[in-house]
């Protein structure tokens, strides 16, 4: 039976403090059939091949700009901030996954 | 058993990335400027330390292995020091400083640059002016920083 939630393992920091790595997050991929994303929710999406769990800052249409919530730059591995929107660009609604309805 | 903890326990994990990577956030211009004062204490002390005496012969060389022992020692310091100025002064430029930051201090390009210069002048001079230059250009550094964090 195919059920339209798909358990997700966090890893890496940039969810930092509302989620940490190695947390458990449920995702509910049906939820954004009937309606649209809004900002503050809770999202995977998938770019350029790889599943990342982000927070939705913006939306403008079918375009949507993510961003991690942890907003500090990073000294350590030469990045400047979390990789998401402010790098790869807002993502079109056919990239996002689902919401992520819990957190364990 | 709830559901949820009946659904985490049933359902294979799939890797959901929160990058990057390792978000130290320690930035801090405090490394700089303690780093350009010793360049400047060294200085002093190179200047400052007693030349050799004269004398007999056997005092002569502990006067002057005490000399060159505190002065390559200050020498040293120096050197190690300079290059952390620099190193700090660049990950600063390199890892923080952001375009609307250049956009905002235009002039922060050409004060890296002309900061990180003066920390190899600094390693190669044993002069008093370079080093309060370096203090005064890492300071500005420093403040375009802080107005960077307000």
């Amino acid at each position: 039976m195919m059920i339209p939630i798909t358990r997700y393992k966090v890893y890496g920091n940039s969810m930092l403090s509302t989620l940490k790595p190695g947390q458990d997050v449920l995702v509910f991929t049906w939820a954004y059939i009937f309606s649209k994303p809004k900002v503050g929710d809770l999202v995977v999406i998938k770019n350029q091949g790889k599943e990342m769990v982000k927070r939705i800052q913006k939306c403008d249409g079918r375009q949507f700009f993510v961003m991690g919530d942890n907003k500090q730059v990073c000294r350590c591995c030469g990045k400047k901030e979390s990789t998401d929107s402010r790098s790869f660009g807002p993502v079109d609604i056919s990239e996002i996954i689902g919401k992520v309805i819990f957190v364990r | 058993m709830d559901v949820i903890a009946y659904l985490i326990k049933i359902l294979p994990a799939r890797p959901a990335f929160a990058h990057c990577d390792i978000p130290c956030g320690i930035y801090d211009p405090q490394a700089a400027q303690l780093a350009a004062k010793t360049v400047l204490k060294m200085v002093q002390k190179i200047n400052e330390e007693p030349l050799p005496e004269n004398g007999r012969p056997e005092v002569i060389k502990e006067s002057v292995v005490r000399y060159e022992n505190a002065v390559g020692r200050y020498v040293f310091t120096k050197e190690a020091h300079a290059e952390i100025c620099k190193k700090e002064i660049l990950i600063l430029w390199t890892d923080y400083f952001k375009t609307e930051h250049l956009e905002k201090f235009p002039d922060l390009h050409e004060l890296v640059w002309k900061t990180a210069k003066l920390c190899s002048a600094n390693k190669r001079a044993v002069d008093e002016a370079k080093a309060n230059e370096l203090i005064a250009s890492v300071d500005k550094i420093a403040e375009i920083f802080n107005q960077t964090k307000k």
